[in-house]
């Protein structure tokens, strides 16, 4: 994930969290417990999501220990604060690595992040189930990341599954000129192409752009059924105020990452109605084991779990099961196993390519009705029937 | 045709949203040749201001207008007094000491912000629908911001010309040790008129929040496009700053629409190089300065 989802967050430093991963029960693991490592921003700016993240851990870790442990062994989570800052997650990874000699590594939050570490993980040839959602490094680059999130080009996937259920034909793209929506919108408009949709309009705006109106009254000219920002917060929140304010219709909007922060819905008001969003994970899913980590993800921190809690815990389980199925922490045996490995999880299937590409996990479509984000596609784990077509503004 | 009135429209009123948010860095440079380098960090605070009293209390931009005005003014005034006036401006390093300590101050303001709001875009729904007139649709926002922001450098234009105050601070901007030769309290002019710009900046948030959501670190964009937008006019004049702000605005919605969004950005840096190499005492030089 590239985006950087936060909410006010006052985090406490706690470094090492081996006291949250012991057994519970004391009699199931027994022995060394096997060391978990990581980094993670748990102060900044961008801790929200990076500490929901170490939660997923966290609480899998938990249940890892009351089931037993993994290898008869109890799972201790060895986690640092690298306050967002690249430089910082490496030489955490370093000490990780070379100095505590952890046995396992998971992934730290985000993008940026996951970047700076993969060749020093490389070198060191050891597993690690990544948060990254761009597909380059999982191509050949660094054989020993595994992708642990949905692929970014399969983001929106859904949303053109919607629309074409629809009958909708023509789509206008909105794309902000960074790494993470260009791979994005190639991915929309191949998947466009592939459901018989033709990209009728298709621009790219500077991070920074925050008005809209031209682009807006630009896109609208070509009369598309659909318009798609693949965009982050504040720039889809500008295309909505610039598409209401310049009373540009489209029978559907939709956006990558804007619609599933709740202040979306909070700055844009009644605007926001009708505005269709992609998640990868909602509490309400009906995925394996779903309604279990939600009720104790909630008793353990007293809120919901969101999709960076979600896709942490189910790495975190997916990486222990494979070590469990390989008996051994070889981490070349492991990355094997891992690569073979399909199974359900809390987030949706998870399968990887040949060189851990991931290929299962897909994304998940909301709408705001009423002041609030429903699930609406796929329709069988809707929790409110689809609105369509979008009203006048 | 239609089309063109309507870029030409949103570029007028779009010019009218920088120029709101480049006021009171003006007023502030005019009189005292300070670059407040915290300026951007004044709106987003007077901006997230207004957002907590939307949310909690329901009350709309309007009020939160003079309030976080007013609150700004307090903060501005207490900079100003127990800050930047203790600063040696006399030597040439004067000027980058006052540069380097509202730098500072950006960190401080932009961190406590942080510390309150988290660091997630915000805004407020607020007057987002638009007027029709004719074929042009005229965003109701825009249209609001580009009126006070005329109404305020319409005031702040006689304030200087035509009260007595106004006056004292002209001639302190003029000479400050003339101005103190003749008795003027020119400590306390300089308050008042960091406080104003201060204060300017912050009800500019506290409406443009609405129109472009604010992060905790959005201020150094918004003090570097307001400084683009005063420098483009001759630091420090306010007719010439209008009309960069026009320029600005058009040109961004000109080029977003003809060149490309992507062109659009480089555009606008691309025109103020221009003025810079051929017109480096702005658009209009020296005339209608502070």
């Amino acid at each position: 994930m590239t985006t950087r989802r936060e909410l006010l967050q006052t985090s406490a430093a706690i470094t090492l969290l081996g006291a949250m991963a012991q057994p519970r029960r004391g009699a199931a693991a027994a022995g060394p417990p096997i060391r978990v490592g990581c980094s993670i921003t748990q102060t900044g700016p961008y801790s929200a999501p990076a500490v929901f993240e170490l939660q997923g851990y966290q609480l899998a870790a938990a249940e890892l220990n009351k089931a037993g442990g993994v290898l008869g062994r109890p799972i201790e989570i060895v986690a640092y604060d690298d306050q967002g800052n690249p430089s910082t997650a490496v030489q955490l990874y370093q000490k990780l690595i070379h100095s505590d000699r952890v046995d396992l590594l998971v992934s730290p939050y985000e993008a940026d992040l996951v970047l700076a570490v993969a060749p020093l993980v490389t070198r060191a040839r050891m597993v690690m189930p990544s948060l990254g959602a761009n597909i380059e490094p999982y191509q050949g680059k660094y054989p020993y990341l595994i992708q642990a999130i949905t692929q970014t080009p399969r983001y929106m996937v859904p949303v053109i599954d919607l629309a074409a259920s629809r009958g909708y034909k023509t789509v206008a793209l909105l794309v902000q000129n960074t790494q993470f929506p260009q791979e994005l919108a190639k991915g929309i408009a191949d998947e466009a192409t592939a459901k018989g949709m033709s990209v009728v309009f298709r621009e790219a705006y500077a991070p920074t752009t925050t008005d809209f109106s031209a682009l807006v009254l630009k896109a609208a000219e070509r009369k598309p059924d659909v318009i798609i920002g693949a965009t982050y917060l504040a720039d889809a929140m500008g295309i909505v105020h610039a598409a209401k304010a310049e009373n540009v219709q489209a029978k559907m909007f939709a956006f990558s990452i804007g619609p599933v922060e709740p202040e979306f819905g909070k700055g844009l008001g009644p605007a926001a109605e009708g505005i269709f969003g992609t998640t990868l994970y909602f509490p309400s899913l009906k995925t394996a084991g779903n309604e279990a980590f939600v009720a104790d993800f909630t008793a353990k921190f007293g809120r919901a779990p969101d999709y960076h809690a979600a896709v942490a815990y189910a790495s975190l389980k997916v990486l222990a099961g494979a070590v469990q199925r390989v008996g051994s922490l070889d981490q070349d045996k492991i990355l094997r196993a891992l690569l073979q490995t399909q199974t359900d999880t809390v987030v949706g299937r998870f399968a990887l390519s040949p060189t851990g590409m991931q290929t299962g996990y897909t994304s998940y479509v909301l709408q705001w009705q009423k002041g609030k984000q429903e699930l609406v596609w796929p329709r069988e784990q809707a929790t409110a029937p689809v609105e369509l077509p979008h009203p006048a503004w | 045709m239609a089309t063109f009135a309507t870029l030409v429209v949103l570029g007028l009123l779009w010019g009218g949203v920088y120029l709101l948010m480049a006021e009171g860095l003006n007023l502030i440079y005019g009189v005292m040749k300070v670059v407040n380098l915290a300026h951007g960090d004044f709106i987003v605070l007077g901006g997230l201001l207004a957002l907590t009293l939307f949310g909690r209390y329901g009350l709309s931009p309007v009020v939160a207008f003079p309030l976080a005005a007013a609150l700004l003014f307090v903060i501005g005034a207490a900079v100003q007094g127990g800050v930047l006036e203790r600063i040696l401006l006399a030597k040439p390093e004067g000027e980058l000491r006052t540069l380097l300590a509202t730098f500072g101050l950006s960190y401080v303001v932009a961190n406590t912000s942080f510390l309150i709001w988290g660091s997630q875009f915000q805004s407020i729904p607020f007057l987002q629908s638009a007027f029709a007139v004719g074929p042009i649709a005229v965003p109701q926002g825009l249209l609001a911001c580009s009126l006070l922001a005329a109404a305020l450098a319409v005031a702040v234009h006689a304030w200087l010309r035509h009260t007595a105050v106004g006056r004292a601070v002209r001639a302190t901007a003029q000479s400050a040790l003339g101005a103190a030769a003749c008795g003027l309290n020119v400590r306390r002019l300089r308050i008042v008129t960091f406080a104003l710009g201060a204060a300017m900046a912050g009800g500019a948030g506290a409406l443009v929040i609405a129109l472009v959501p604010f992060q905790t670190s959005s201020g150094g964009d918004l003090t570097v496009q307001a400084f683009t937008l005063i420098a483009l006019g001759g630091l420090g004049s306010y007719l010439g700053a209008w009309l960069a702000a026009e320029l600005l605005g058009i040109t961004e919605v000109m080029a977003q629409y003809y060149l490309g969004s992507d062109a659009a950005a480089a555009v606008i840096y691309l025109v103020f190089i221009a003025v810079l190499v051929f017109r480096p005492q702005g658009l209009l030089g020296r005339t209608m300065r502070i």
